[in-house]
């Protein structure tokens, strides 16, 4: 089990949190919108490309075990338009990135928010969720 | 077993156009000769149609990139006949010339555009398929729409804004491209590229630090004539220019083709 | 031959069935078209489905907010307000056939995994519409045209040939469609045959086949709305015309920007459906 880190300090407006952002395709098709994840790790790998963004964090979860995790946002320009630059983060760097976790079992999640704790700055991932679970 | 047929270039001047098919669907009775180059009300050269007509830019008079100047000979796909003549297609850093040959030797198997990454860069502009250069009505910007390819599109701000800080936004396929007239010269600066496509159908190399000064002028209503000087440091000693002419097509439409449809590399390869 | 353009008949039909749809759900929020700026006109009074030398900008066509050719969708929620058109029918209203009920239903069972879209297959019809990251409208009358131009996938652009007025027979299949069109007043008239059957023509999956033949009306009531309206006739996947559409809001300030969807597309392994 993946150890849950501390909760986030807003540092921000409740409107960060959450940015929904119109996908391309059906987000429940990959994620599972009940299944939430909080990890804190350390960036491995930041790939800054279309259609989405994704980097790499390497977590250690319960048992000691170190875990690498991939999270997917938004693509480049619409976080670029939200407060990110492509170097906000850097390989190295601690987060705290809240999601949702993909539907195929995989260490991947949708990233919701992102804090990188260097500075505290919270940012929101452009996330394609902010629709209901499909009942 | 290379496929080639040997296409002799004499570059420095006008080159003849190659064959190989049109793209367009239809055309109509070529234009007649000598036409002078349309303009809009305010004066500015058109690259495209003039007002009631129809066209598009069609077969470029060569089908790769090379230096100016410079004699080598190539096939339609960038395939050099004699390898050896590779130190000589660029001004090449000895990494660049590497990897430029080991493309070469390799038939080309790695080019992006078998997973339909776009044939970006100059390399739009000698692929089969037409293009449109169009000012667009309300901003002060113009569209270059391809027929190659996935059928993509490239936008050039002509505002006089500064291209971003490359260090803060994504590498892109088609440049942060920033344009102004110079007389009836379209002048095109851009930057801010990636390195995940090939620039060049011959398997040119480039890195992020590319920039690419383009110049677009129609001497006559038939000819558009394109010179591309490419900047990359890191990849080539010096900058180095190529320069080729295209076809005006009139009367024809670019046909609906896209990569999508024909793609010869899947997911994961 | 040439293919005649059915509009009046089609349309008619269309009406019909529309009709039908006038009962949704009181608590549903459709927008009020007589707020807003007044829309823009070009310097010889045409209207314009740009932005002005003043103030640049494009449209967004926004699933998350119901902007679909079939209300409710799925994700629908009345009490938020909702991009699609009053008249825009339910599921159960559209006249499928069987085979197409099926299927579609099938589609949304899955969440739509199977969609041609992510995997940067270019999408006709609707899908231009409501795909993400902005689309441009450039009307060209020195050339008789209007080009939509879309920045997400595929990033590519789609042709309306203002000065034809019938499709040409031997036209072959294309995603997007042979378009001929005409200006009826304000609003844009697109008539469209001649659609591969590769491709799905709204987010939803609504089905269709190589009969496809859609007409398309697209009007600006105020300065932030696009209208988008479809008709879609179909009789190898519907046994009726039928129309649907959506709204599209304006978003100022938004610019073309660059985007490929294969650069480093990881979704098509990644869609696997409810089952996971």
């Amino acid at each position: 089990m993946v150890r849950t880190a501390l909760r986030w300090i807003v540092g921000g407006s409740s409107s960060m949190l959450l940015v929904s952002a119109q996908a391309h395709h059906s987000f429940r098709a990959q994620y599972d919108s009940t299944k939430t994840i909080d990890v804190t790790g350390y960036v491995t790998k930041i790939d800054w490309m279309n259609p989405h963004v994704y980097f790499y964090i390497d977590v250690v979860n319960a048992a000691g075990k170190t875990e690498s995790w991939a999270f997917e946002m938004g693509p480049p320009h619409m976080l670029e338009q939200r407060g990110w630059k492509r170097n906000s983060m850097a390989i190295g760097d601690e987060l705290e990135v809240s999601g949702t976790r993909a539907r195929d079992g995989s260490l991947t999640a949708n990233a919701r928010t992102v804090r990188l704790r260097a500075t505290g700055q919270v940012l929101g991932a452009a996330s394609s969720e902010g629709q209901p679970a499909r009942p | 077993m290379r496929h080639w047929r040997v296409a002799a270039l004499l570059l420095a001047a006008a080159l003849a156009g190659c064959d190989g098919g049109s793209s367009s669907a239809t055309s109509a009775a070529p234009a007649a000769a000598g036409k002078p180059t349309p303009r809009h009300p305010d004066g500015q050269v058109r690259f495209d149609s003039e007002p009631g007509g129809r066209g598009h830019w069609g077969q470029a008079s060569v089908s790769s990139l090379f230096e100016t100047g410079v004699q080598v000979v190539m096939d339609e796909n960038g395939l050099l006949a004699n390898i050896a003549d590779a130190p000589r297609v660029a001004p090449f850093q000895p990494w660049a010339l590497a990897l430029y040959e080991y493309r070469q030797k390799n038939d080309l198997k790695d080019d992006p555009t078998r997973a339909c990454i776009a044939p970006a860069g100059p390399r739009h502009l000698h692929t089969t398929g037409g293009f449109r250069i169009i000012r667009d009505p309300t901003y002060d910007r113009m569209y270059v729409l391809f027929g190659g390819g996935n059928r993509n599109w490239r936008v050039v701000f002509m505002d006089g804004r500064e291209p971003p800080n490359p260090e803060e936004v994504a590498g892109t396929y088609f440049g942060h491209q920033a344009g102004y007239f110079e007389g009836d010269t379209l002048v095109v600066e851009s930057s801010g590229y990636n390195a995940r496509f090939w620039f060049s159908n011959g398997g040119l190399p480039h890195t992020e630090a590319l920039r690419l000064t383009e110049r677009f002028s129609r001497p006559d209503f038939d000819t558009l004539k394109y010179e591309v000087t490419i900047d990359d440091p890191l990849t080539y000693t010096r900058p180095w220019t190529a320069e080729w002419t295209v076809d005006w097509v009139e009367g024809g439409e670019i046909a609906e083709r896209f990569c999508e449809d024909h793609r010869t590399a899947v997911e994961g390869e | 031959m040439m293919r005649s353009v059915r509009f009046g008949s089609l349309l008619a039909c269309a009406t019909v069935v529309s009709a039908l749809a006038l009962s949704h759900d009181a608590a549903a929020q459709f927008r009020d078209l007589s707020q807003g700026r007044p829309a823009p006109r070009t310097a010889d009074g045409r209207i314009s489905f740009s932005g002005t030398a003043d103030e640049v900008g494009n449209w967004e066509g926004s699933t998350a907010n119901g902007a679909e050719l079939i209300y409710p969708t799925p994700e629908d929620d009345p009490a938020n307000g909702t991009d699609a058109l009053p008249t825009n029918l339910s599921v159960e209203q559209v006249p499928f056939q069987p085979w197409a009920r099926a299927l579609f239903d099938y589609r949304q069972r899955t969440y739509l995994k199977d969609e041609p879209h992510v995997r940067c297959k270019p999408s006709g019809v609707a899908r231009l519409f409501h795909t993400p990251y902005g689309l441009e409208i450039l009307d060209l009358p020195d050339s008789g045209e209007v080009i939509f131009v879309g920045v997400g996938s595929p990033h590519s652009w789609r042709v309306v040939d203002l000065r034809a007025t019938e499709h040409a027979a031997d036209a072959p299949p294309t995603r997007y469609g042979h378009s001929i069109g005409r200006w009826e007043g304000d609003t844009l008239v697109i008539d469209t045959v001649g659609f591969a059957d590769s491709f799905w023509m709204n987010r939803l999956g609504l089905p269709h086949t190589a009969q496809l033949h859609t007409i398309e009306r697209i009007s600006r009531p105020n300065f932030d709305t696009l209208v988008y309206e479809v008709t879609i006739d179909d009789p190898g996947a519907y046994t009726e015309t039928w129309s649907g559409g959506f709204y599209l809001n304006w978003r100022s300030g938004n610019e073309p920007f660059d985007y490929l969807c294969q650069d480093n597309n990881l979704d098509p392994e990644r869609l696997v459906g409810p089952e996971g």
